[in-house]
């Protein structure tokens, strides 16, 4: 077991230097750099960038070197001193933009993985236990629906009718006087006042295709033998589901923490962005709309450093619960 | 600039407005000493400052204000204190979003009707004869909002010490500069500084009083300059705890330029502007926070300190929808930007009511709300051929029923138009503004046959002489301008009703500017600017702008580099370089429109760019509470709604 994880973290370091290469040629490719597009957005508002003040931002930032160079300097930046640059567009450090925001998006996205399981589990079991029953149907049917919504429509309809209709402040994470105001039980309170709605859009998308997920493995478990041998043996209903064909159709949803990581960063990126959440995913979008390259370089190289960590930890936790599992 | 109204010198008539107004002030005190109690006792300072005065946390009010503050006359009606005025920002790149409620304050501004230059952080001014030395006269006792004296030493080292520095700006920033040479700026007294020129520049003026001509008021000596290795010994020392490359990245950082976002991401900067940073405009910030500065140097007609509103908050959407949200559910006090397109309108119209909201019409200062720019200068000999020939494009303006286009995709709210200075303008002009705008496909299919378009392929549209179809692709940015997109699907029908094919190019923005800079696009719309200020904005009357100019972005490159790069234009066209130069370097108004004039001649007898309709006004909202609002304003970049109409006399009545 720990060879196979030193191993592993060993190949991560090829896999991170091929990503962060391609990561930064792909964030390049589309035309133009960080100074047309920042002329363009300008010129959206009428509003004009002085000729010489181009040129000159654009050797400032060194955009009229060869790609190659440009790598170099960013990548030597980082291994040699750790330090991810600086922002075109803010001029602050990319790390602390990057963490700033990361402690938010923790709480919301665990937040709502805890509201997603916390509905599929149960639903998945009953509705495969009680195949075919009305039950079934009714969550067969809402779940179908979770599906079909997309999240960010959801939002706005959601957005819409408490705006209008209810007058509620929906957007954001806080109301007005908690924003910038220090932690206190008062704040906490309020984040958790204004959490419910972005969880719940979250949520119900996730929330169906784990119910789908959970009832086709329990169907592929209840008719196994072993059940039907631990019901002979007189086991309660409850203490069989739970101890042997929940715990088995469980291995879908420990390797879904694979992408759980990079979610953390990337995910909901529409639905951040419609409901106005201070959290990552909307810094992200913006970085690279606005090409701002050191950003997004650094939140796409983060996203991978965690896709390899979330698969890592995953494939441990699979052999830890199931026995079956082989590392080796 | 309509400046030419009245044929009289701008800083004439500046002073003249500002005497206007002291004897109105006089007027006021006067009528308001036997009658109204209320105005007597109205107070001078905001309550919340009366009370740090009282508490001996703040100077009192007569040592913060200078001996002769600008006084403001407001809009409507004298305001009360109080209130915060809620705004909304996106999330990315809208800086400048702040700069036109707060920073507005140079050495001149422009008045509300956006025809000539007034008096703001310099009391008065004189220029010479030739318009080479300008000499400003500052307010004695103005503070900045640190409490610390604002004196011409501040001028002086902004210009002197940071925009004339080489490696601070490669080169100096264009406002400042004539004919390649940057001004000269020299201390005079504490209160008076001079700004000479190498040579006339009549148009100094009306740009300082645009937002690029701010940089005479925007870097306090007292705080930038340790921030300038000139007057830091141990700025290295500095530099490498904050982190960064060099000393311009750490002085950008800490004092900003005029538009970029770190100009409102300091707290610490000491500004002249009415609010100041309370929350900054960071990467990660979801509101900016401004409140009061208790030094601002402006008072109303009753000696009352300006601003009237305590606090600007402006809360940072990542999604313009959201925005719009807001704005229809009340939340929003006063906004233009981002929610001012015309497929808005029906839903900001009906939800007026239930935001308690009213409509404010912005007046547009673009000309044309779409302008095609044919690229005569194509890299293809045969198509540049086929663009540069005038009748060609005769053709196909003659060949658009404009009629349609602005009934069906501007409701009816704009006329047939070309370009040029727009109608009520003095300079307007009748030819370049309308000529070809019928619509006579018979007469156009007679041009393009005579031309040597007249065969015909098998699907009935006309063949180049060589025998490849006439076609050509119009260049539009669909998320910038989606009425754009609708106007071309239709000139497109029109103009295959002629025989001409075209395709609508819906690009990326990036993509666009990247296709004009490397003069590969075959056409490309954009809205033609220059009808109210065609003295900044002439992109479309010759090859001026390397990037608006999309006619002849070789042109323009050969004009900006003064014949070093880029092709060499017609004589039409320089002929058309040398009049704005003269024109630029005419301070007599009447003059001035003169030589102008000549040029729009020969602008329209050259006939480079084909237009459609009249630019359309938009609109923004104003909550029913918030008074002092002009029913209109100018939409402009160099009157950059709405900080021209003054929001420091902003009010809430209740």
């Amino acid at each position: 077991m720990l060879r196979f994880i030193v191993v592993r973290l060993m190949w991560m370091i090829p896999s991170l230097i091929a990503v962060s290469f391609l990561a930064f040629v792909l964030i390049q490719l589309p035309p133009g750099d960080f100074v047309t597009t920042y002329i363009a957005t300008l010129a959206a508002s009428n509003e004009l960038v002085d000729q010489n003040t181009a040129a000159e931002l654009r050797a400032r930032f060194g955009l009229d070197q060869p790609m190659m160079i440009q790598y170099l300097k960013w990548i030597s930046g980082i291994l040699l001193e750790g330090n991810f640059g600086l922002s075109f567009e803010w001029q602050q450090p990319v790390s602390e933009l990057i963490w700033e925001r990361m402690a938010l998006t923790l709480v919301l996205t665990l937040s709502t993985l805890l509201a997603t399981w916390g509905i599929a589990l149960p639903i998945g079991v009953f509705s495969a236990v009680k195949k075919y029953s009305i039950g079934d149907y009714v969550a067969t049917f809402f779940s179908f629906l979770g599906l079909a919504i997309p999240s960010f429509l959801l939002a706005l309809v959601l957005m819409y009718v408490a705006a209008v209709k209810l007058g509620q402040d929906v957007g954001g994470l806080f109301s007005e006087k908690f924003v910038n105001s220090p932690w206190s039980f008062d704040k906490i309170l309020d984040l958790v006042a204004h959490l419910w709605v972005p969880v719940i859009i979250l949520a119900v998308s996730g929330t169906a295709s784990l119910i789908r997920v959970m009832r086709a493995n329990m169907l592929d478990e209840l008719n196994k033998p072993y059940v039907t041998t631990a019901r002979a043996k007189g086991l309660s209903e409850f203490a069989l589901l739970i101890k042997y064909p929940v715990r088995v159709a469980l291995n879908p949803f420990i390797s879904t923490i694979a992408w759980l990581l990079p979610n953390l960063v990337s995910g909901s990126i529409i639905v951040a962005i419609v409901l106005s959440l201070p959290t990552a995913g909307p810094m992200l979008l913006q970085s690279l709309m606005s090409q701002d390259m050191y950003l997004a370089g650094a939140f796409v190289l983060l996203i991978c450093a965690l896709t390899l960590v979330g698969s890592l930890v995953s494939d441990v936790l699979l052999a830890l619960v199931d026995p079956r599992i082989r590392l080796e | 600039m309509t400046d030419s109204e009245q044929p009289t010198h701008v800083h004439g008539e500046g002073v003249g407005r500002r005497a206007m107004l002291q004897g109105f002030v006089g007027a006021a005190t006067l009528a308001a000493m036997p009658g109204s109690v209320l105005a007597q006792g109205a107070p001078k300072e905001a309550p919340e400052l009366a009370k740090l005065v009282a508490e001996g946390k703040l100077p009192a009010l007569a040592q913060r204000l200078p001996a002769s503050p600008l006084v403001v006359k407001p809009i409507d009606s004298l305001g009360r204190y109080g209130g915060a005025l809620r705004r909304g920002l996106r999330g990315s790149a809208d800086h400048n979003g702040i700069l036109r409620i707060v920073g507005n304050q140079g050495l001149v501004k422009w008045n509300l009707a956006f025809t000539q230059v007034e008096p703001c952080v310099a009391e008065r001014w004189e220029v010479n004869s030739t318009a080479t030395e300008f000499t400003f006269h500052l307010r004695a006792g103005m503070k900045w909002s640190d409490g610390k004296p604002f004196t011409a030493d501040d001028v002086v080292f902004a210009i002197e010490d940071c925009a004339k520095n080489s490696e601070l700006y490669k080169s100096v920033p264009s406002q400042l500069t004539i004919a390649g040479k940057p001004a000269v700026v020299t201390k005079v007294s504490d209160t008076a500084v001079k700004f000479t020129f190498p040579s006339s520049y009549a148009m100094f003026l009306e740009n300082l009083a645009t937002p690029l001509g701010q940089h005479p008021t925007l870097f306090a000596k007292h705080y930038c300059s340790q921030f300038h290795p000139k007057y830091n010994q141990n700025l290295a020392a500095a530099v490498k705890a904050a982190n960064m490359s060099d000393w311009p990245t750490l002085f950008r950082a800490k004092c900003g330029d005029i538009e970029i976002p770190s100009r409102w991401g300091n707290v610490d900067k000491p500004t002249l502007d009415p609010w100041i940073l309370v929350e900054p405009y960071t990467g990660g910030a979801t509101r900016v926070v401004m409140t009061r500065n208790p030094y601002f140097w402006q008072v109303d007609t009753q000696g009352s300190q300006l601003p009237y509103i305590n606090q600007l908050t402006m809360n940072i959407s990542q999604d313009v929808e959201s925005l719009m949200l807001d704005t229809i559910s009340g939340r929003i006090d006063m906004q233009d930007r981002h929610i001012d397109a015309l497929q808005n309108k029906p839903t900001l119209s009906q939800n007026m009511q239930k935001g308690g909201y009213r409509l404010v019409e912005l007046v547009a200062s673009s000309a044309q709300q779409c302008q095609i720019y044919l690229n005569m200068t194509h890299k293809d000999p045969k198509m540049r051929e086929m663009f540069a020939n005038k009748e060609f494009r005769e053709a196909l303006s003659l060949g658009i029923d404009r009629k349609e286009i602005i009934d069906i995709v501007y409701l009816g709210q704009s006329e047939a138009y070309q370009t040029g200075p727009r109608p009520g303008h003095p300079w307007y002009h009748e030819k370049l503004a309308r000529q070809f705008t019928q619509h006579d496909p018979k007469k156009a299919n007679e041009m393009l046959d005579k031309l040597g378009y007249s065969r015909r392929g098998s699907d009935g549209m006309r063949l180049r002489p060589d025998g490849q179809k006439v076609f050509f692709a119009v260049d539009v940015i669909p998320t910038l301008y989606p009425d754009a997109v609708d106007t071309l699907e239709l000139v497109k029908r029109h103009w295959a009703a002629i025989g001409v094919d075209m395709k609508v190019n819906t690009i990326e923005r990036a993509l666009y500017y990247t296709r004009g800079d490397n003069n590969d696009h075959d056409a490309a719309t954009w809205p033609g600017p220059g009808g109210l200020d065609p003295m900044l904005d002439p992109r479309d009357y010759f090859a001026q702008h390397p990037q608006g100019s999309r006619y002849a972005i070789p042109w323009t490159q050969w004009y900006v580099s003064n014949g070093k790069d880029g092709q060499e234009p017609p004589e039409s066209q320089k002929k058309r370089m040398k009049l704005f130069a003269d024109a630029s370097a005419t301070a007599d108004i009447a003059k001035r429109g003169a030589i102008m004039k000549e040029l729009f001649d020969l602008t329209a007898d050259a006939f480079e760019t084909i237009g459609v309709c009249l630019a359309v006004n938009t609109f923004g909202i104003a909550k029913n509470n918030l008074k002092n609002v002009p029913v209109k304003m100018p939409n402009a970049w160099s009157w950059p709604n709405p900080a021209p109409a003054l929001p420091q006399q902003f009010y809430f009545s209740s």
